[in-house]
């Protein structure tokens, strides 16, 4: 067991090491000079353009080697220090990607969990019942064709604009600022319902169809064959077959994160949702090295520590697994 | 339980979870129109504003004029006068007037009586403390110094004393006399130097003299940023001014449509993003109740790269100029909501100082035939008969024009300008990068053609002029003189500009005549429209809002606005009957 996490944990940091650097070089090869960018914002006289050049330079470190700026990112980093933004200068990223983190975590949360949940029990009612078969699978294909945005934009049409149920975009009333209070839940609530929706949906189709699939495959195995033939109840039948159809899906979920993760990116900005994804857009917009390195890094160390608990709760879930790390048959 | 019924138990479950969710959603919505909570803001005493803010908030430092949350300059910070672009006036503010007692001495009279909002009174001290920061060489506004010949800033009793080395710099001397935020020395001088130039200082602390105080939204993720009508502003008792709105509230920007919808649905009441015309309808109305509706707030210039051929001809840049359908523009991308600009590219606020003769003599307009004749009479010919002319020298001309990615107006004006200058046989291809590439590619000469409009409205069109002929160019042109047209004589007539006092009009016309018509001779940036100051206003809660029948101030929440006469809009305003 301890042999089969130790590899687990080795290739993860390899994964950590490789995606971090490639996360540090990419905006620094990117077009473009972002302390330029920012005196230009400024409309600084060009007298105190060279001043201010030279102060925003060594300000950010940008005025040493590029050798030495990847060993000092990587030295900042174990401090927890992802450097300022540069457009919000001098807010530091993680102060930015902590304020926008909760509301991220209020979407993907609950769409990762609720559409896993009853993406399967959905999907799994679905297998072998005739009349649900013929709605639910459509509807899911449908669904999870659906690329997030283009739902979101419907949704935010067809509820916000044209029905006028939820509000267009934000997170809360405009005559509200963040507190613990009902007045701010209840309208955090009806302003998440939209994004949430779009997140939810998509992904609720691709779980159900996976399960009903795996279902019917589980459903005509030997073994569901000789617990039906020994005179099972079919309660029983399905249930050993929708233990064992949860098996690829959990696998899936794993490689699914990224794609979620994603998808709430875009969604919040279809709905002006002040989290990571609109903080992503205006830092790759105003090319804010630091900002979209913190993001980018905050969102790959997120998957895989995600895909790590998956890789681990695999061995409790599956006892094949266990079985086989004991040496057994 | 048998399996089929378990099945429809789930089924009812999920069906009855749906039904909940919607149900909450519709009750909040309900909620959310109805009833007040204790905690929101009360709708009729609160104005909502958007299109300022697109950086996070949490920036209140009024040095940094191009990133400070909305309102800091205006609202919390005032400045020593204000400026009125539609009259041309001046408007003291908290100070009660100056002069200038000799050639290069400036004299200014601090207004008594006035308190910060921590309860201190305003001296004559803490305006010479809010000049002198900005000797700083970091200061973005440095430039007063660096730049207008100003040496001291000396208290005199109750004046503050301004002395220059030779000629000042009038017209930017003037132009600072309205955009430095005076603040109180007992707070700013507990922050570093540092902080003081690139810092964001404390929301908790701002201490002004304005009418509003700050309630909360100072920080990277908030959505709104909120201000409070304080009492005890100073101009209600000297001048009988008291704003309306109980609160401001400034909303973030993130995008267009999403602010537009918004707009729409009732949750703002003054819209400064950009709208198509057929928004302007119903109680929603304009500055103008016709075409172009909006004020012109800036020029929106084609700077071709004089460094380059063939754009380094002035007869091929007149060409060029003469080949732009401006008519389709204005059709097209803006369905009349702008106006085309003059050939001399000044504001229509600076119009008095245009030169008709010279606009007469070496002006251009839209006139195909035109355009085919001076590339011609210039030597430009098609010599291989591809339907547009070659360099003289016959290698092909290939031209490049380009505007930031996502700025639909203005891509969908480049395409115009290339289909029209493609019918007088020039080859122009519109791009699109993203507006960092933009910028650094514009600042290294790394372009053909591209369409920018820093500049707004100030006192002067010495603002202008130096935004097209700043000399020396340096290896990145970040804000000026992008076209990097090197002409030390339109240069020197700027300068000239500069150190002529306004209230001498003889000598300033002369001077501003000799401009347009270097301008117009070399032609180093084409003027193409005025980009409008997008303003639309919800008349539901309030009305009494800018017009050009009613009060002429500028109706917008912009940065450096408010002290020009945006916090007259807040004064004039009325609540609607029946809220």
């Amino acid at each position: 067991m301890w042999r089969y996490l130790f590899r687990k944990v080795s290739i993860y940091v390899v994964t950590f090491v490789v995606a971090v650097s490639i996360d540090w070089a990419i905006p620094r090869f990117m077009p473009g000079d972002p302390i330029q960018g920012l005196l230009s914002r400024m409309q600084a006289q060009p007298q105190a353009s060279e001043e201010l050049t030279s102060f925003y330079t060594e300000a950010f470190g940008f005025d040493v080697p590029l050798w030495k700026q990847y060993l000092n990112f990587w030295a900042a980093l174990f401090q927890g220090d992802l450097g300022l933004s540069i457009t919000n200068y001098p807010i530091p990223v993680t102060e930015l990607i902590m304020g926008a983190l909760p509301y991220t975590l209020a979407l993907l949360v609950p769409a990762i969990l609720l559409s896993f949940w009853a993406g399967n029990k959905v999907g799994a009612l679905a297998a072998r019942r005739k009349t649900l078969d013929n709605t639910v699978l459509p509807m899911s294909y449908v669904l999870t064709a659906t690329p997030q945005m283009w739902l979101g934009i419907i949704l935010a049409w067809v509820f916000a604009s044209s029905l006028a149920l939820f509000p267009v975009s934000g997170a809360y009333g405009f005559a509200l600022q963040p507190e613990w209070s009902v007045e701010f839940a209840r309208s955090f609530l009806h302003h998440w319902i939209l994004p949430f929706s779009a997140l939810f949906l998509v992904a609720f189709g691709g779980w159900a169809i996976g399960m009903r699939n795996l279902i019917i495959y589980e459903l005509e195995a030997d073994y569901s064959n000789y617990l039906a033939s020994l005179g099972a109840p079919t309660r029983l039948v399905r249930k050993y077959a929708y233990r064992n159809a949860l098996l690829p899906q959990i696998t899936g979920l794993a490689l699914a994160l990224g794609a979620v993760v994603a998808g709430a990116i875009v969604v919040e900005i279809v709905f002006s949702y002040p989290g990571l994804g609109t903080l992503t857009l205006n830092a790759i917009e105003n090319r804010d090295y630091f900002l979209i390195q913190g993001i980018f890094l905050f969102l790959i160390t997120g998957v895989l520590i995600a895909n790590l608990v998956i890789d681990i709760a695999y061995v409790f879930i599956d006892p094949r697994t266990r079985v086989g790390m004991q040496g057994g048959a | 339980m048998s399996t089929r019924r378990r099945g429809k138990a789930i089924g009812a479950g999920a069906l009855a979870l749906v039904a909940a969710v919607i149900a909450t959603s519709l009750g909040v919505a309900g909620a959310g129109a109805g009833e007040q909570s204790a905690f929101a803001l009360p709708r009729a005493q609160t104005f909502y504003m958007s299109g300022s803010q697109w950086s996070p908030y949490g920036d209140v430092n009024p040095a940094k004029t191009w990133d400070y949350s909305t309102g800091t300059i205006g609202l919390a910070y005032e400045t020593a006068f204000r400026f009125n672009p539609l009259t041309g006036a001046f408007i003291p503010w908290l100070a009660t007037g100056g002069n200038w007692r000799t050639n290069s001495v400036y004299v200014m009279n601090i207004r008594r009586g006035v308190k910060f909002s921590d309860g201190k009174t305003l001296t004559p001290g803490d305006v010479k403390y809010s000049f002198d920061l900005l000797k700083a060489p970091t200061h973005p506004q440095n430039a007063l110094w660096a730049s207008t010949g100003l040496k001291t800033v000396k208290v005199v009793g109750n004046t503050v004393v301004f002395t220059f080395a030779g000629k000042p710099g009038y017209q930017q001397f003037d132009f600072y006399r309205y955009n430095v935020a005076i603040v109180p020395r007992h707070v700013f001088s507990k922050y570093s130097t540092t902080e003081l130039m690139t810092g964001n200082l404390d929301a908790d602390n701002i201490v002004g003299t304005g009418p509003y105080a700050y309630v909360s939204g100072a920080s990277s993720t908030a959505q709104t940023f909120v201000w409070q009508r304080r009492a005890g502003w100073w101009a209600t008792k000297a001048l009988g001014l008291r704003p309306a709105p109980r609160y401001v509230v400034d909303i973030h920007n993130s995008s267009n449509q999403a602010a537009l919808a918004n707009f729409q649905a009732g949750n703002i009441d003054l819209f400064n993003n950009f709208a198509p015309r057929s928004a302007i309808k119903g109680k929603f109305k304009t500055f103008f109740n016709k075409a172009p509706y909006h004020l012109g707030a800036n020029t929106t210039w084609l700077f071709p790269n004089t460094t380059k051929k063939p754009l380094n001809d002035p007869q091929f840049r007149r060409a060029l100029a003469y080949s732009i359908n401006m008519n389709q523009i204005l059709d097209k991308a803006y369905q009349g909501l702008v106006d085309k600009a003059s050939p001399t590219g000044l504001l229509p606020i600076w119009s008095k100082w245009v030169d008709k003769k010279v606009v007469a003599k070496y002006g251009f307009s839209y006139n195909l035939n035109r355009a085919k004749a001076i590339l011609a009479a210039a030597g430009y010919k098609d010599t291989d008969d591809d339907g547009y002319v070659e360099n003289k020298d016959g290698s092909d001309i290939s031209l490049k024009i380009q505007c930031p990615n996502g700025w639909s107006d203005w891509m969908t004006s480049i395409q115009v300008i290339a289909e029209s200058a493609k019918a007088a046989g020039i080859k122009i291809t519109p791009g699109y990068p993203d507006y960092g590439t933009l910028v650094d590619d514009r600042g290294h000469a790394r372009y053909d053609l591209v369409l920018a409009n820093d500049r707004q409205y100030s006192n002067t069109p010495w603002t202008y002029y130096q935004y097209i002929f700043q000399l020396p160019i340096l290896d990145n042109q970040t804000t000026v003189n992008y076209e990097r047209f090197s002409s030390p004589k339109a240069w020197a007539l700027t300068q000239q500009l500069d150190r002529t006092p306004t209230t001498n009009t003889k000598a300033y016309r002369a001077v501003m005549s000799k401009l347009q018509t270097t301008f117009l001779q070399n032609l180093p940036a084409i003027p193409l429209w005025y980009n409008g100051m997008w303003a639309m206003f919800n008349t539901t809660y309030w009305t009494n809002w800018p017009s050009a029948t009613g009060g002429k101030y500028t109706p917008t929440a912009w940065n450096n606005y408010w002290q020009m006469t945006s916090i007259d809009m807040l004064t004039h305003l009325k609540p609607a009957k029946g809220n």
